[in-house]
């Protein structure tokens, strides 16, 4: 009964949302500000993936943006110096981002124990150095430029604005069909996992695969958002796929709720503006802020800030129609 | 009526490190009945089951089902051939409604995967209702099926214990192992249970019920095995066990030792 | 190559395993203890040079008590980390409380940037800078203050676990914190013996190490991962393996580099302990998984 209550609300808040992103890059509503949305956008994607993946394998990947990084330089890499077509492009790169992870999952989720964190470190960083390397071999000393623009047919995705509605298209399909997988069979196992793994594996889930292929999905997102990144901003350097990328990532999941989707849109949107703020006014201390917010919200919100949040609106939300109901 | 073996182990053995456990038992479970396992504390018995499950990795000996080596077979690959069981500290998904918790034992009979999930293809779609209404059925054969949407911890111990057994019996198992489904209970839930494992039974699955409690146990049980320190001491019909001065001398040693 | 190179790569290679052996036994403690994978190990490291630095330099304490502060400093901060960020949380999961020392291993990193130093720090030699020679090649006094302190160390720390009553508590805590909680053994005090232990053990290879390299308030990553490395090899459970693993992964990384191999450069030295990282997963995951099943 709980559920059929939520769901009408949850029916209205997405559609809030729907109108929202509609309206929001025109001029008199927020189109100042349409840049930062598109980067929030493709960082809500990756943040959704690493959700599923944190919330569902009780595990920490602290280098998610080795495969953000992998999408935006295969993408990157295609579309100048080869020539493909970018949707090619960024086809090949998904598939290439996901095979990666299908490789380096199978070992990992075989083991007992926390070690998904170093070794997404360790990949992390690894993946950070080849970026450098490829810069110098693919493009001028710092960065590859050049990368084209997408485009379907004559229609290319030359302004925010363009850019904008593609961007987040892809995003609310990415978040409506990681939904539909939550709700399935797939995601029951998943939860089945999350809730007991003994359980879950005594009516017969392969515990160890699922984790992989939720790595994967993870990994697929984030190289669909490292690509829309690069045609976003033609011009990609290693910097935005370092270390402290991927903890500016975990932060975002963290925030949005491990396990959520739709929180994902939140966490993303705040921490971004939030890193942008906190870089201005503290300079070098923002490195020590997110740690001080990471271990905050561990602490004390370890459901997410989202769903926290949504708590609370729940709880007043009853408590408002109590006193209607009293005479 | 011809008499069928489900399980069979052969020198059923396993050690924790110096620890022995289970030492060279022999067992033979016929199909179609009702077998309870029964020993002291520390007989061996859990660990009998997640060995029959494939959590534990066999130090030594044989395990058949249905005439077929189940040893090298990986736990979740147990269940889709057959075998299921239910645990003394219940683990239901607790982030899980009454009903999901059943519609996730379904996962060995149906076969949809994640691309048909994403896109809600048909396939995807039918399978749901299938699953739907056989986690219903389920639901339903062991008294909960009004409760169907609520939190599945929200449920007092007695109708948590249930739904586990429905869980189970939705992967459609030919054998299932109980373990201690009994602990926890009142007198009145006892009787209930009693019932439920019989239609259990009256639906040709084979039963493995690993319980304390004498009276529940001796109520139901066609054939009792006792074990005690690892080894089989003892098997009969629950007459024949009741009797057995090994059996009495097994079980008099625990309670010297408690007082 | 010849003898006395060979000898040269060899000590470099056990030299910085040392430290790589410390900052592991800092990881297998507290994991052990805890089941908690530390990330701020490599700062209590890091901690141990960049305090002493800051304490001879701004507060004018000569050498060698600056070195014990230091050590004592770190350990505070471990002891304060487990009773502000890690016993708190009633209820957390492992993956919480990992994203907590993540968190954690931020604030004091950026802290000690802000506050103590953002330059290359260096500490100076304990016993000169004149090196010696050994079978042909030469050492750097420091590094034998780092290998003997590791042995020193590790002794201690073998007697401590096997011989006190606080010690035998500890191991009994990491074997069974249930049995051992039912015998008086309280799993929190131990907890926190863990983290003050492995914060003072990683302090003190901050400070040996200091004086031989250069060090950074960003040198914890590293450092840590390498621990961490050290750690895994020696399976997280045993004290003396993570030191053979440290040792092991020092000597791998000296003898890569020194081959020149692909993109092993100097420069990127640092990726052979992430590449050692990944094929011991890979080992492991064959062995360690049905063990670790039946554990």
């Amino acid at each position: 009964m709980i559920a059929r209550l939520k769901s009408n609300w949850s029916y209205l808040a997405i559609a809030t949302l729907f109108v929202f992103l509609i309206l929001a890059p025109f001029d008199w509503f927020l189109g100042q500000y349409t840049t930062l949305m598109i980067v929030i956008g493709i960082y809500t994607i990756v943040t959704v993936g690493l959700c599923l993946l944190m919330g569902y394998t009780g595990q920490v990947s602290l280098g998610q943006a080795a495969f953000f990084g992998m999408g935006a330089y295969i993408s990157a890499i295609l579309s100048t110096t080869y020539g493909f077509n970018p949707w090619l492009a960024m086809l090949i790169a998904a598939v290439m981002t996901g095979a990666f992870a299908y490789i380096i999952g199978s070992p990992i989720f075989r083991l007992k124990g926390n070690y998904l964190a170093m070794a997404t470190l360790g990949l992390g960083l690894i993946m950070w150095i080849v970026f450098k390397q490829l810069n110098q071999s693919f493009g001028e000393p710092d960065g590859i430029s050049g990368i084209p623009y997408l485009s379907i047919g004559g229609f290319v995705f030359d302004s925010s604005f363009r850019r904008y509605f593609l961007v987040w298209a892809f995003c609310l399909v990415i978040l409506f069909t990681s939904q539909n997988i939550i709700r399935s069979r797939t995601g029951r196992a998943l939860r089945a996992i999350h809730g007991s793994e003994s359980a879950a594996e005594s009516i017969g889930i392969n515990v160890g695969r699922f984790k992989v292929k939720i790595l994967v999905l993870s990994a697929v997102y984030a190289s669909l958002a490292g690509s829309l990144f690069a045609h976003h901003l033609r011009y990609i350097g290693a910097q935005p796929f370092d270390f402290l990328a991927s903890v500016k990532l975990v932060v975002m999941a963290v925030i949005g709720g491990l396990a959520s989707i739709w929180g994902a849109i939140f966490g993303a949107g705040t921490t971004h503006i939030l890193s942008d703020e906190l870089l201005l006014r503290f300079g070098d201390w923002d490195v020590v802020i997110y740690g001080l917010i990471l271990v905050l919200v561990m602490i004390f919100m370890p459901e997410g800030l989202f769903v926290k949040l949504k708590e609370v609106f729940e709880r007043l939300r009853l408590r408002y129609r109590k006193k209607g109901v009293e005479p | 009526m011809s008499r069928s073996v489900i399980l069979e182990t052969k020198g059923l053995s396993k050690a924790f490190g110096g620890l022995v456990a289970l030492d060279k038992v022999d067992l033979s479970i016929e199909s179609g009945k009702i077998t309870a396992v029964i020993g002291p504390n520390g007989a061996g018995k859990t660990t009998l089951f997640n060995l029959i499950t494939g959590v534990y990795p066999m130090s030594g000996g044989d395990i058949y089902f249905q005439g077929a080596l189940l040893n090298k077979v990986p736990p979740h690959k147990r269940a889709s051939l057959g075998i299921v069981r239910t645990f003394q500290h219940v683990y239901l998904f607790g982030n899980m409604n009454v009903l999901e918790n059943v519609m996730s034992g379904r996962h060995p009979r149906s076969s949809y995967g994640f691309l048909e999930a994403a896109l809600r293809l048909p396939k995807a779609r039918r399978e749901e209702e299938a699953i739907s209404l056989n986690a219903i059925k389920y639901l339903n054969l062991v008294g909960l099926g009004t409760y169907a949407e609520h939190d599945a911890l929200s449920l007092p111990l007695g109708q948590q214990k249930l739904l586990a057994i429905a869980r189970a019996l939705a992967t459609e198992p030919r054998l299932i192992l109980l373990d201690e489904p009994g602990a926890g209970l009142n007198t009145l839930e006892k009787r209930q249970l009693s019932d439920l494992i019989r239609n259990i039974r009256e639906m040709g699955v084979s039963v493995i019920l690993v319980e304390h409690d004498m009276p529940l146990v001796m109520g139901i049980a066609e054939w009792v095995i006792v074990l005690d320190s690892g080894q089989k001491i003892a098997e009969g019909t629950a007459a024949q066990v009741q009797k057995d001065p090994k059996v009495i001398a097994a079980y008099l040693g625990e309670e010297v030792e408690e007082c | 190559m010849s003898s006395a190179q060979f000898v040269q790569y060899l000590i470099t290679g056990i030299t910085s395993g040392s430290i790589y052996a410390l900052a592991g036994l800092g990881f297998t403690i507290i994991y052990a203890v805890t089941r908690i994978i530390n990330f701020a190990q490599g700062e209590f490291v890091m901690l141990g040079g960049l305090v002493a630095f800051t304490l001879i330099h701004r507060a004018g304490i000569p050498l060698v008590p600056a070195l014990f502060l230091s050590i004592l400093i770190a350990a505070a901060v471990g002891a304060a980390m487990y009773l502000l960020a890690i016993r708190p949380p009633k209820k957390a999961s492992v993956v919480s409380l990992i994203i907590i020392t993540i968190g954690v291993a931020m604030l004091v990193r950026g802290i000690a940037g802000q506050e103590l130093t953002k330059e290359f720090i260096r500490l100076p030699s304990f016993s000169g800078e004149q090196s010696m020679s050994f079978l042909g090649a030469h050492i750097d006094p420091q590094a034998l203050w780092i290998i003997g302190t590791t042995v020193v160390v590790t002794i201690i720390l073998h007697l401590f676990l096997t011989y006190t009553m606080v010690g035998k508590a500890l191991k009994a805590c990491a074997i069974n914190p249930v049995a051992s909680s039912l015998v008086g053994i309280n799993p929190k005090t131990m907890a926190l013996i863990a983290f003050v232990l492995a914060a003072a053990i990683g302090g003190i290879g901050g400070v040996v190490f200091a004086p031989l390299t250069l060090m950074s308030y960003q040198a914890g990553v590293m450092l840590g991962l390498k621990g961490f490395v050290a750690a895994a090899i020696g399976g997280f459970k045993s004290p003396v393996a993570a030191v053979i693993g440290g040792l092991l992964l020092g000597i791998i990384e000296s003898f890569v580099v020194a081959a020149n191999w692909g993109p092993f450069t100097s420069d990127y030295k640092d990726a052979i302990a992430l590449v050692v990282l990944l094929f011991i997963l890979l080992i492991r995951s064959g062995k360690l998984a049905e063990e670790e099943r039946a554990g």
